[in-house]
C-alpha cells in the first residue's frame, strides 16, 4: 500500500511560518509531506524583531534574511509569495487564495502573525481595519478603508522601514506615539541616527506595560540623555495636517488632549499589535486575541487547524469555564514563536511516522511544548539596559510574595524581585546589565534564586561578582600559581636567607613555572627583609639548616601546605634560565584587586511575609 | 648546566622541555629534572613536572607481570606464560567468537610509534575493527570541526611563540592556569594590551588573568556557548567588521552562515547566555580590531553533545574575521594529553589508518597495506567510538576480550558504573600499565611497562611539532616497553608484517605508511629529530617542514575553508531548583587525566587530596553545606562523596567536580553516555546532580 503524502498548507510567511517551514523540510524531501505556503508580502520572510533597526539606517537590510527560500523551494517546498487566503473551507478542507486557486489540505497551520493597531485619533478612523471582515487581496491584508494619511506610518513591514529610513536619513522630526518596547526601541534608535525624536505616551512612564516606576524612570532619564523628548501624560486626540505641492494631506502635527501640538514630519504609531485572525473567524474558529488553540497548539474545534506565533491565542481548554472571556493573549515575541514552530514541525513529523491524526505529545519520546508563561521584555537599545518579566506589581511588604528591591535613582539603576518559594516570578531591571541578563535566565528556566539576593546585586559590581578583600600579599595568598606557592611559603624561605628570585626559586619553585610572578616574589623580599627582625631571621636561618622548616615557625594553618613546597632532604632543584621577566604576577585564587560589596546602595529592603 | 638527557615532561601537551640528570646508569632516586630552554616552557615547570620522576621508584610501581589468581589476588608470573596465557586467549576468542570479540583500547600518553604500532597490532594481529582510545573524550570534537572546516586536523596550526605577539587572545573554555601553567607566559603580550579575553561559566584561575586591566572574563551560562558563538559571528557581520576580502577569496559557505547567524541578535543571545549585550559588542569589536588575534578552544566547549557544532561556531568566527592562516592571528585548539596530537593521528582512532588517511579509503588501504607487506583485504574495516566501543564490552555477540594501554576507563569514562560493569563481564582483561590504576584492579593479566624517562620515542606536541623523548635510565629488570609486548603477542599469534621493538624502526614505518597522507611524517627521522630541528608536520622529505599552515591554502582540495552554518538547540534543561543544580567537570593544577600517575606524586596529593565540590556560597548556605563539610552529588547513575570548597567563582546553580579521582570521588560516576552525534564525545560538562549535605555514613 502507498500512503499518499501530507498535505499541509501554511499561512503566513513571516520569521515564524519560516521557521515551520525549515522544520518540515526533512519530510518534505522524502516525499512523505506536501508543503504549501502562502505569504502576502511578496519578499522572503524577514526578522521583524531587527526591522527598527534597519529602518533607522543602523543594519544591512540582509541582516534581516532569517531563512533561505531557494533551499526550501529546492526541498520541493511550494511557497507562493504575494497571494492571500480569502477564504478556508474546513469541512472540504481547503483553502481559496485571492488568486482564485483552492489548496486542499489534511493538516492546515495559522502563521498569519499580528498587524500594527492603528489608535482612535481623529484623522485616522478611516484607516483603521474592520477585524471582522475577511481579507481580499494580499495588498490590503492589512488596510482599512483608507491607507494611512502621508506622513504617517506604523512600522511592521519593509515599505514603512523604507519611508523611515528616509526620514531618518535626511534627520527629520520624528514624533513616535506610543512608549512601549518597540516605541522606545525606535525613539532612541532614531535619535541615536541623528532624527529629532519625540516619544508621546499616556501615563507617567515609558514602558508602563512592562517596568515599575523606578525602572520607568530610570529608562526616561536615559532616554532624555539620548536626546528623545519624552512627552509624557500625553493623550493624542487628534492629527494636524498640511498640504504638498500636489495638494495631499501630509502629516503636520499632533494634538494631544491637553491641547498641546506636538510638530514633526513623520509620525510613527507604535501602539501594539492585534493578531490576524479575521481569516480564522469567519472560518468559525475559536477566536480571542489570537486564534485560540490548546496547549498543543490545535485549534479547539478543529483537530486539523494549528496556529503558532503571534496570531496564536494558547489556552488549555480544560482550563477554560463556559461564559467567561478567555484569558491570556499571545506573547508578541519572536522567541516563543519559534519554539512553537519548531515543536509543532516535530510534532507533524511524527504524526507521520505514527500514521496518527491527532498530536498526542509524548514526554518519553520528544520534548513536550513547554508550559506558555509569562515572558522576559527586553529593551534593545544601545548602553540602556532594561529588562522585566513576569509579574512584578506585588510591592515590598505585600502579603503572599517574597519581594527584594534596590536602587540606587542617582546613578540609573534599580531592579525588583519577587519570588515564591525562592523561583522568581518577576522582575524589572534597570542599569544593572549582568544582573538583568541573569534575572533572565533565571526566570526562564524557573531557577531558584541565591538565597542571599545581595549576592546577585555584586554581579554589576566592577569585579563582576568575586567577593574578596584579600591583600595580595597576605602570607595565604598564592603568588606562583605554577607551583602552588604562597606568599608565606617565600617569605619563610627569604626569612631564612634566601634573598633573591633566583635563591627562593630553587628552595621553593615559586617562579619555576610560567615566569610571571617573578616580580611579585622580588617584592616579597623586599618587604620581608625590611620587616624581619635580625633576631627572628637568625632563628629562621637556624631552623633552616637542615633544610626544612620548623613547625612552630608555620604561623597559620592555611600554610600547612607550605610544608611540601620546601624541598626536604634533596635540594635538588636548580634554577631555569629566563629571557624575560613579566612584573604582572599571573594570577591566584585568592587574590583580587578590591572590595565589590556595593557601597552606592540607597535603598535595600527584603520583604518576607506570608 | 650539568649534562642531562634532553626529554620533555611525561604530562600534557604542551610537552615542556626538560633535562634528565642521573641514569642510565643507575635506577631512579638519582634522576633530578630541570626545566630546560624551549619555545613552548622556556626553562618553566609546574608542579607536575617538577616531580615527574618521584614515580620512577615510587613504591607500588608495577615490576612483574601479575596473573590475577581466582580468589581475585594477583601473582606474579613469568613473561613468557603471561604472554602464552594471553596469546592462547585471544586466539580462541577470535576462533569461537569472531574477530571482533577483541578489542583495543589506547590512549592519548603513548609515543607516536607505540600509537602507530598499537593500531597496526590490532588490525593485521588481531583483525579487529574494534580499536579507538581515550582521546575521544579529549580532542575528538575540535577534531572532526577542524577537518570539516579546514581539511585538516592540526591543534594550533602554528608555533605557541606566535601567541606572544598578539594583542587579543580569546580562551574558549580552556584552563590553562590549571592544566598547562607554563602556557600562560604566552599570554603576557596579550594582557598587556588588556585583550586576554577568557569565556567561562566558571572564574576559573584562568579568568582570574583577566583582572586588572588583563582583559575580560566572559560568563555564559553552561551549556550556552554555541548561542554565544553564534551571537559574535551575527555582531561582526552586522557591524561590517568582517573581513569581506578573506571570506570572498578564502572561503565558501558565507551566505548560509549569514543567514543562520541573523537569528541570533545580541538581546537574544543576553537571553540565552546571560552575558549582556554590551559585553558581547564589546568582545566582537575587540576581536576586529586587528592587531594580531587569537581564538582557541578547549574542552569547555568542545566536551558537549554539540561539541563539534560549537567547535565549528568558534572556526566560522575565525574564518569571519579572516584570522586562520594570516600573518598574525589565527584559530586553534588546546590539545590536552601528551601525544594528544600525534596520538590521533596514526591509526588508535577507530576509522582511521596512519597518517590521518581514513580506514574507508581505497587508496589509503592500499597505501598502508603496501607499508606493511599485507594484502589490503586483509585491513578491517572502520570500527566504533570509545563510548560506544566501552558499551559493548561482554554484550552478547560484541566485545570479550580488552586490551587496555596508556588509559584508565574506570575514571575518565563517562558513566563508570557501566563501564566497571562490561570490564566485570569481559572474558578477559589485559591492562599494561605502570601502577595498579583502577582500571588494572579489574585486569585478568597487568603487564608492567616502561615509564617515560625509560624509553625513547617521540611525542607530538599541541603544535604539531615532533619532539623526541629519550630514555635517561633503565627500567626496572623486569619492567617492557610496548613495543617489545606487541611484537611478542603477534610472534604468538602468527600475524602477517613485522613488529619491530626498536623505537626508531617503528618511527620509520611510521614515517613511510604517512607518506602522502595528511599527517605526513615521511621526511622525518630520530637521527634529523636528534640534531635539533623543530619539526613541524607535515613533514616531506627535503622539506623544513610546516610551521605555519594555511598559509596559502585550506588542506581542501580547492584550497578552501569551509563555514559551516551550525544550530544551537538550546535545550530547557528544567529548572534548576531545590537541589537540582548543573555539575561541570574539569581538572585542577596538581593533578593530570585520571590521576593514576599524579595521586601517587606525595605532594601533588597531599595539595589536592581530595575531590572537592565547588558551590556557590549562597547555594551552600540554603542546603546546609559548610566549607569542607561533607556533601553527597548524585544522579540516577550514581553517587559521588566529596567535600565542599565554597567559593563564589561559580554560579549559584552549577558546581564543579574534578574528574581526577577514583571510586566514591569519581566525578564520572554521574557523567552520561550521551555522545556528539559527529565525534562521538561524551557530554562532560553539563550533567544535572542533586547536591547535599553529608557523608556516604548518612
Amino acid at each position: 500500500m502507498t500512503i499518499s503524502p501530507q498535505r499541509v498548507v501554511v499561512i503566513g510567511y513571516g520569521p515564524v511560518g519560516a521557521r515551520l517551514v525549515e522544520g518540515l523540510l526533512g519530510p518534505v524531501a522524502d516525499k512523505r509531506m506536501t508543503l504549501t505556503v502562502v505569504g502576502a508580502e511578496r519578499s522572503d520572510a524577514y526578522n521583524r524583531v531587527l526591522l527598527a533597526e534597519y529602518a533607522v539606517g543602523r543594519s544591512a537590510r540582509h541582516r534581516l534574511d532569517t531563512t533561505d527560500t531557494a533551499a526550501a523551494r529546492m526541498a520541493g517546498a511550494h511557497i507562493r509569495l504575494g497571494e492571500a487566503a480569502v477564504r478556508i473551507d474546513r469541512r472540504r478542507q481547503l483553502v481559496h487564495l485571492d488568486s482564485g486557486d483552492e489548496l486542499p489540505y489534511d493538516q492546515l497551520v495559522f502563521a498569519t502573525g499580528a498587524r500594527a493597531n492603528i489608535p482612535t485619533i481623529d484623522g485616522l478612523q478611516r484607516s483603521r481595519r474592520d477585524k471582522f471582515s475577511a481579507p481580499t487581496s494580499a495588498a490590503r491584508l492589512d488596510e482599512g478603508a483608507k491607507p494611512l494619511p502621508h506622513g504617517v506610518i506604523a512600522l511592521r513591514d519593509l515599505h514603512d522601514a523604507a519611508v523611515l529610513l528616509k526620514a531618518v536619513s535626511q534627520k527629520q522630526r520624528l514624533v513616535v506615539l506610543g512608549a512601549g518596547v518597540l516605541g522606545m526601541e525606535l525613539a532612541l534608535a532614531a535619535a541615536e541616527q541623528g532624527a529629532k525624536v519625540v516619544a508621546v505616551y499616556h501615563g507617567d512612564i515609558p514602558m508602563a506595560r512592562n517596568l515599575d516606576r523606578g525602572a520607568g524612570r530610570v529608562l526616561a532619564a536615559a532616554a532624555r540623555g539620548a536626546g528623545v523628548s519624552m512627552a509624557s501624560h500625553s493623550r493624542a486626540e487628534s492629527i494636524l495636517f498640511r498640504y504638498d505641492t500636489e495638494g495631499e494631506q501630509v502629516f503636520d502635527a499632533l494634538v494631544c488632549a491637553d491641547g498641546k501640538q506636538i510638530p514633526g514630519d513623520l509620525l510613527v504609531l507604535s501602539c501594539g499589535v492585534s493578531a490576524r485572525t479575521e481569516l480564522a473567524a469567519a472560518a468559525g474558529l475559536t477566536v480571542s486575541a489570537g486564534i485560540v488553540v490548546d496547549e498543543k497548539l490545535q485549534a479547539w474545534n478543529d483537530p486539523a487547524v494549528f496556529a503558532i506565533g503571534d496570531c496564536a491565542h494558547i489556552v488549555a481548554q480544560n482550563t477554560h469555564s463556559g461564559g467567561q472571556r478567555i484569558s491570556g493573549a499571545p506573547s508578541g515575541l519572536i522567541g516563543p514563536g519559534w519554539k512553537q514552530a519548531d515543536w509543532l514541525a516535530i510534532q507533524l513529523g511524527r504524526m507521520l511516522d505514527d500514521g496518527a491524526s491527532t498530536i498526542t505529545p509524548d514526554p518519553g519520546t520528544g520534548t513536550p511544548m513547554p508550559p506558555e508563561r509569562q515572558h522576559v521584555v527586553m529593551l534593545k537599545a544601545e548602553g540602556i539596559d532594561v529588562v522585566s518579566g513576569g509579574d512584578h506589581s506585588p510591592e515590598l511588604w505585600d502579603e503572599g510574595h517574597e519581594v527584594t528591591q534596590w536602587a540606587d535613582p542617582a546613578r540609573g539603576s534599580c531592579v525588583k524581585m519577587v519570588t515564591q518559594n525562592g523561583v522568581l516570578t518577576g522582575f524589572v531591571s534597570a542599569g544593572m546589565p549582568r544582573l538583568g541578563a541573569e534575572l533572565t535566565l533565571l526566570f526562564e528556566s524557573s531557577g531558584e534564586l541565591p538565597r542571599d539576593r545581595s549576592s546577585l546585586l555584586q554581579l554589576d559590581s566592577t569585579a563582576g561578582g568575586e567577593v574578596s578583600t584579600t591583600d595580595p600579599f597576605a602570607p595565604g595568598a598564592t603568588v606562583c600559581w605554577c607551583n602552588g606557592v604562597t606568599a608565606s611559603t617565600i617569605m619563610h624561605a627569604v626569612a631564612a636567607g634566601q634573598n633573591s628570585v633566583d635563591f627562593v626559586g630553587k628552595a621553593t619553585r615559586a617562579g619555576t613555572g610560567c615566569g610571571g610572578c617573578k616580580g611579585r616574589i622580588a617584592e616579597i623580599i623586599a618587604r620581608t627583609s625590611a620587616e624581619i627582625p635580625t633576631s627572628r631571621l637568625v632563628s629562621s636561618l637556624e631552623t633552616n639548616e637542615d633544610c626544612s622548616l620548623a613547625e612552630s615557625s608555620v604561623p597559620t594553618s592555611a600554610d600547612a601546605e607550605s610544608q611540601q613546597e620546601t624541598p626536604g632532604d634533596e635540594p635538588s632543584f636548580t634554577s631555569p634560565r629566563y629571557e624575560n621577566v613579566d612584573h604582572k604576577h599571573p594570577t591566584s585564587t585568592d587574590v583580587t584587586a578590591s572590595s565589590n560589596r556595593p557601597t552606592r546602595m540607597t535603598i535595600v529592603a527584603t520583604s518576607q511575609r506570608r | 648546566m650539568p649534562e642531562g638527557t634532553a626529554s620533555h615532561c611525561p604530562y600534557c601537551a604542551l610537552q615542556c622541555a626538560m633535562s634528565l640528570t642521573g641514569g642510565p646508569a643507575g635506577r631512579a632516586g638519582s634522576v633530578t629534572i630541570e626545566g630546560r630552554m624551549f619555545p613552548t616552557n622556556r626553562g618553566g615547570l609546574c608542579k607536575k613536572g617538577w616531580t615527574a620522576a618521584e614515580l620512577l621508584d615510587a613504591g607500588d610501581r608495577i615490576v612483574h607481570p601479575l596473573l590475577k589468581q581466582p580468589d581475585g589476588t594477583f601473582e606474579e608470573t613469568a613473561w613468557s606464560d603471561a604472554l602464552d596465557f594471553i596469546a592462547a586467549r585471544l586466539r580462541d576468542s577470535r576462533e569461537r567468537f569472531g574477530a571482533d570479540s577483541v578489542a583495543v583500547f589506547g590512549g592519548g600518553g603513548l609515543t607516536n610509534e607505540k600509537a602507530y604500532q598499537l593500531g597496526k597490532f590490532a588490525r593485521l594481529a588481531l583483525g579487529t575493527t574494534r580499536i579507538d582510545y581515550n582521546g575521544r573524550f579529549c580532542m575528538s570534537s575540535a577534531a572532526a570541526a577542524g577537518n570539516r572546516a579546514f581539511g585538516l586536523d592540526r591543534g594550533l596550526p602554528f608555533p605557541v611563540e606566535d601567541l606572544d605577539q598578539a594583542e587579543t587572545i580569546v580562551l574558549f573554555g580552556s584552563n590553562v592556569a590549571e592544566t598547562m601553567p607554563p602556557f600562560i607566559a604566552h599570554l603576557a603580550g596579550a594582557r598587556q594590551a588588556g585583550g586576554l579575553i577568557v569565556v567561562d561559566p566558571r572564574r576559573s584561575s584562568t579568568a582570574r588573568l583577566t583582572d586588572d586591566g588583563g582583559g575580560m572574563h566572559v560568563q555564559p551560562a553552561p551549556g550556552t556557548d554555541l548561542a554565544l558563538l553564534l551571537g559574535l559571528t551575527h555582531i561582526v557581520i552586522a557591524e561590517g567588521l568582517a573581513n569581506t576580502d578573506y571570506v570572498e577569496s578564502r572561503t565558501t559557505g558565507f551566505e548560509a552562515l549569514r543567514v543562520s547567524t541573523n537569528a541570533w541578535w545580541p538581546e537574544r543571545v543576553q537571553a540565552t547566555t546571560g552575558v549582556p549585550v554590551a559585553q558581547l559588542r564589546q568582545f566582537a569589536r575587540r576581536l576586529a580590531n586587528g592587531a594580531g588575534t587569537y581564538i582557541l578552544t578547549g574542552r569547555g566547549v568542545e566536551q558537549h553533545v554539540d561539541g563539534t557544532d560549537t567547535a565549528t561556531a568558534a572556526i566560522n568566527l575565525a574564518l569571519v574575521l579572516g584570522l586562520p592562516g594570516s600573518e598574525h592571528s589565527g584559530y586553534g585548539t588546546m590539545t590536552g594529553q601528551g601525544n594528544g596530537q600525534g596520538g590521533r593521528e596514526h591509526g588508535q582512532k577507530c576509522d582511521q589508518l596512519p597518517g590521518y588517511r581514513k580506514i574507508t579509503d581505497p587508496d589509503a588501504r592500499a597505501h598502508v597495506a603496501k607499508v606493511w607487506g599485507v594484502h589490503p583485504s586483509l585491513i578491517p574495516g572502520p570500527g566504533v567510538p570509545a563510548v560506544e566501543l566501552l558499551a559493548e564490552l561482554g554484550k552478547p555477540g560484541k566485545v570479550r576480550c580488552l586490551l587496555v594501554h596508556g588509559s584508565n576507563v574506570v575514571v575518565s569514562a563517562p558513566d563508570v558504573t557501566a563501564v566497571k560493569a562490561g570490564l566485570q563481564s569481559l572474558d578477559l582483561l589485559i591492562v599494561c600499565d605502570f601502577f595498579f590504576s583502577e582500571t588494572a584492579r579489574f585486569a585478568d593479566v597487568i603487564l608492567p611497562v616502561t615509564q617515560w624517562a625509560e624509553e625513547e620515542g617521540t611525542m607530538t606536541s599541541l603544535e604539531g611539532r615532533v619532539l623526541r623523548r629519550r630514555r635517561a635510565l633503565h627500567p626496572p629488570l623486569d619492567v617492557r616497553n610496548e613495543l617489545w609486548i606487541l611484537r611478542e603477542l603477534a610472534l604468538r599469534l602468527n600475524a602477517p608484517s613485522t613488529y619491530s621493538t626498536s623505537p626508531a624502526e617503528v618511527f620509520d614505518e611510521l614515517a613511510r605508511a604517512s607518506a602522502g597522507g595528511i599527517a605526513d611524517y615521511s621526511g622525518l627521522s630520530h637521527d634529523l629529530l636528534d640534531t635539533g630541528i623543530a619539526a613541524f608536520w607535515p613533514f616531506t622529505p627535503g622539506s623544513a617542514g610546516t610551521p605555519r599552515l594555511f598559509r596559502d591554502r585550506f588542506a581542501h582540495a580547492d584550497g578552501r575553508a569551509r563555514l559551516v552554518a551550525v544550530k544551537a538547540h538550546h535545550g530547557d534543561g528544567g529548572p534548576l531548583a531545590g537541589n537540582t543544580l548543573t555539575l561541570i567537570t574539569g581538572r585542577l593544577l596538581e593533578h593530570y587525566q585520571s590521576g593514576a600517575q599524579t595521586r601517587r606524586v606525595p605532594e601533588l596529593q597531599d595539595a589536592r587530596p581530595n575531590a572537592r565540590l565547588q558551590i556557590h556560597p549562597a547555594t551552600a548556605d540554603r542546603l546546609g553545606i559548610v566549607a569542607d563539610g561533607p556533601v553527597t552529588i548524585t544522579n540516577a547513575r550514581g553517587a559521588v562523596h566529596a567535600h565542599a570548597e565554597i567559593t563564589s567563582s561559580i554560579r549559584h546553580d552549577t558546581v564543579f567536580l574534578p574528574f581526577h579521582y577514583a571510586d566514591e570521588e569519581s566525578a564520572n560516576l554521574l557523567t552520561e553516555s550521551a555522545v556528539d552525534p559527529i565525534s562521538a564525545m561524551p557530554e562532560f560538562k553539563r550533567t544535572i546532580v542533586s547536591v547535599q549535605a553529608g557523608g556516604s555514613n548518612q
